[in-house]
């Protein structure tokens, strides 16, 4: 008997006026032991699907279908058998580990408690301590640490409470909601390992959610992939990733680029029929750079002027006209100060930034005239552009700011057109809201645009955007290199971003640049050992630990 | 095809209508409402409804402390003057000192606000000490200073209810603009190149706004209040031929009305204040379900 079947689920959510479909129509199968990977992209229902396996839904959604755990019906239970059944047969790693915590009370109290729950009869203290004490070794953390906090652990190590948690009552099934999203590319690798490790020991099974193929095909042997609520394919993980059939599963897998394999340099993947411009060509050393960093330093003073944090730590970087330089690091390298400085937002204790030979002023007259040169593309659109303005007003924030002559309107079309938000008109009274995520990012490049820049600085211009989105505003921006001669500092933790559109790379490692060099160089024989375990961290589609 | 500025007020219009059909649901906002036009629109109306006259102590017409009767249907004060037709000129008094003592005290803290966490540091450090001077100061014995050193006179009751009355709006309005500064907007914002005064009229004050707006509504109430205790005091306008229902509500106890049994002296200033407050809440509350920031854009 299947530890999970799925039979033509449908979740609707909201009232008999206008329900929206989240789910529709899915069967799968789950035997014991096994591992499968669901992907998709944000609001597909790959979340819904798995959350309705505990019906953990809001109130206003309704089920239809079955839900077979373990041959019982979860639809149709009685509260009590559900609250049994939660957690014993079946339990969830959730999403986002640093708001799935209790801040109040020390993890080894949040591990103990389904055990304490879930008892027939009160268990001794010192029972569930043994118990809170092996679960702790078992996803590698030291039994001392169960006394912390969650705010005294770092990303992965609170990522490890979270599946000790899971693991209390001992599931035959653990559902894992985008387990490494939030987490490094180092600790998500050593996530994963432990997962794949704890699910082969214990012969669990394992249902696990993700945007990102890599990261699925490495811990998972099948594969389903979800769009519009629909499943539209399964099978294998390795097969399905080197032969997707659907459209869909092609494009999420073209998004993750392989890095080291040349089909993917200066190819983001993406459906415009501007197609991509040819790859440029390498910068000649001779001429002088348009942005030089010197020694810069910033250096935080905490409370008390005791703890002295070095965010940047002596930093030399030039960027060079039409380039595109990538900045890759872990989070807390110290990459977005670094940024902020250029920018002039963060004073630099130590050092100068030289903008075109000149040093960057300190004047806040002359800073405005150096903020219409270098331009921000912040992280997260939604945040970025005020809720109450219009697109428009967005787009013309610059110019009215820097009183640009002219017909306003026509500078906000054509900044509009280039940012490839076509037509211009009809995006104009639109409210960030009306918009999708990608549009969103290019309302906020077109803002930058619009000025007229010669540097775009860019912090993760990607990283809250979807799968097939991102390809789209990458190829953006290689083909504004090629237009307007625009060069680009890119931000990012990930190496596949480098790889797809940047001509040299940055690597950030505790506030200095151990690694500075053209892309092909560096990420195929990096020299120094945190760019080395930077690219074995890794998830590659090929290794799969799956195949058993 | 229309401008983007045209769709622009076109939404704010859309925006206005839907903040109305909400708020229209609030029964009690509404009640609230209606209460107010119809004291405003009396209040408004006096001079044309009723002879200033009638408030000269030297024409009054009925005798002393007269029970209401056709002729005056809330009795007459000791000097033979109509209580309804003091009440309904009180009215004009206590809504003009509460709402222009809401109005200063809300503008002193909005800036004040604003100003301490835009700027931050120093600014803020020496603002909120100020903010804190003023939050500890007993306000009543600080009105009661000003009055008296001050020409008595209603601009001087405006003067000490807006000046005692300003940093409890003044705190909620920085904690408000340090949470719409933390947005990446602002710094968006900030690298287009904008300045102080930019992100502050552009980004923050938008945002602050409609906090500002509930909390006047609420203020108006606690203004008139301080109106009344003020002149109750004896601390507000001394012109007979200019009441507030402070100072009725004083001349009936100096007239000893108690005594004499004169509850029509006594009671409709006192219940006339009571409504005008319960209205303003009323409303205020309901304003503020409409136009919470943290409701609306949850």
């Amino acid at each position: 008997m299947a530890l999970l079947e799925l039979d033509d689920l449908t979740v609707r959510y909201g009232g008999r006026a206008r329900a929206v479909e989240a789910v529709r129509g899915v069967s799968l199968t789950l035997d014991a032991g096994e591992t499968l990977g669901l992907a998709g992209e944000s609001g597909c229902g790959k979340s819904t699907l798995a959350m309705s396996v505990l019906r953990l839904l809001p109130a206003s959604a309704t089920i239809e279908g079955r839900i077979l755990l373990d041959g019982e019906d979860v639809t149709t239970m009685k509260w009590g058998r559900l609250r049994a059944v939660r957690w014993t047969t079946a339990s969830i790693v959730f999403q986002g580990a640093m708001h799935a915590l209790n801040p109040v009370r020390r993890v080894r109290e949040q591990i103990a408690e389904p055990i304490v729950l879930h008892a027939d009869t009160p268990p001794s203290a010192a029972a569930v301590g043994k118990r809170v004490d092996a679960l702790l070794a078992q996803v590698e953390l030291p039994v001392a640490k169960g006394e912390a906090y969650p705010h005294e652990l770092s990303g992965g190590q609170k990522q490890r409470v979270m599946i000790a948690m899971a693991l209390a009552c001992d599931p035959r099934l653990v559902i894992a909601d985008e387990p490494t999203t939030a987490l490094d590319v180092i600790v998500q690798a050593q996530v994963l390992s432990l997962m794949s490790r704890l699910v082969a020991e214990q012969d669990i099974g394992l249902v696990m959610i993700s945007h990102d193929l890599a990261v699925l095909a490495s811990t998972c042997r099948r594969l389903a992939v979800m769009y519009e609520g629909r499943l539209v394919e399964e099978g294998i993980s390795t097969s399905v990733i080197a032969d997707p059939r659907h459209a869909h599963t092609r494009s999420l897998a073209a998004a993750f680029p392989t890095v080291g394999d040349p089909v993917y340099r200066y190819a983001p993947a993406t459906s415009n029929e501007l197609g991509l411009p040819e790859p440029p060509e390498p910068v000649s050393a001779g001429v002088e750079p348009l942005l030089r960093a010197e020694d810069v330093r910033v250096t935080f003073t905490g409370r008390g002027r005791r703890e002295v944090t070095h965010a940047v730590a002596g930093v030399d970087l030039d960027v060079w006209r039409g380039e595109i330089v990538a900045l890759v690091g872990q989070s807390g390298s110290g990459k977005t100060t670094l940024a902020r400085t250029i920018l002039g937002l963060q004073h630099a204790t130590g050092g100068r930034v030289l903008f075109d030979g000149e040093p960057v002023p300190a004047s806040s007259k002359g800073l405005r005239a150096y903020r219409r040169q270098v331009q921000l593309v912040l992280q997260d659109p939604t945040s970025a552009l005020n809720p109450r303005h219009s697109v428009y007003e967005s787009v013309a924030e610059g110019l009215r700011i820097h009183r640009v002559g002219g017909d306003e309107h026509a500078h906000v079309a054509a900044a509009l057109e280039a940012a490839e938000l076509r037509p211009p008109e009809e995006f104009m009274p639109l409210l960030p809201h009306q918009l999708s995520g990608g549009q969103r990012q290019r309302v906020v490049i077109a803002g930058a645009l619009a000025l007229e820049p010669r540097l775009l600085v860019a912090d993760e211009p990607v990283a809250s955007l979807d799968a097939s989105v991102r390809g789209e505003i990458l190829a953006l921006l290689l083909r504004l290199r090629a237009k307007l001669g625009l060069a680009a500092l890119v931000i990012t933790h990930d190496l596949g971003l480098a790889w797809n559109i940047a001509d040299r790379v940055a690597v950030m490692y505790q506030g200095e640049l151990v690694e500075v060099g053209p892309v092909d160089e560096v990420l195929s024989n990096p020299r120094h050992e945190y760019t080395k375990s930077l690219l074995a961290a890794l998830p590659t589609t090929e290794a799969t630990v799956g195949e058993r | 095809m229309t401008s983007p500025r045209a769709l622009a007020w076109r939404r704010r219009g859309d925006a206005l209508a839907a903040g109305w059909r909400q708020f229209a649901r609030q029964r009690s906002g509404l009640f609230g409402l209606g209460l107010l036009v119809l004291i405003v629109l009396l209040a408004v109306f006096a001079p044309v409804l009723t002879d200033r006259e009638g408030l000269n102590v030297i024409k009054a017409t009925g005798g002393p402390l007269e029970s209401p009767s056709w002729e005056f249907p809330l009795g007459t004060d000791r000097q033979g003057r109509s209580v309804l037709l003091l009440t309904l000129w009180g009215a004009r008094m206590s809504l003009t000192v509460g709402f222009v003592a809401a109005l200063l005290s809300i503008g002193i803290g909005t800036v004040i606000g604003i100003l301490a966490a835009h700027y931050g540091k120093w600014v803020s450090a020496g603002l909120m000490r100020i903010t804190d001077f003023f939050l500890v100061l007993p306000s009543l014995v600080l009105a009661i200073a000003l009055s008296t050193v001050l020409n008595p006179g209603i601009g001087t009751v405006i003067l000490a209810i807006g000046i005692t009355s300003w940093p409890p709006s003044a705190r909620l309005v920085r904690a408000q603009t340090l949470t719409i500064e933390a947005r990446p907007y602002i710094e968006r914002s900030r690298a287009l190149g904008g300045g102080h005064l930019h992100v502050i009229t552009k980004h923050v004050l938008p945002a602050v706004l409609p906090l500002v707006f509930v909390n006047t509504t609420l203020a108006v109430g606690s203004a008139i209040v301080a109106e009344s205790t003020l002149s109750f005091l004896g601390l507000g306008d001394p012109n007979p031929m200019r009441p507030s229902w402070g100072s009725m509500l004083r001349s009936a106890w100096l007239d000893s009305a108690v005594i004499a049994g004169a509850w029509w002296y006594l009671l409709p200033p006192g219940i006339a204040i009571a409504i005008v407050v319960l209205a303003f809440t009323m409303c205020g509350r309901a304003l503020e379900s409409v136009l919470n920031p943290r409701l609306r854009e949850g």
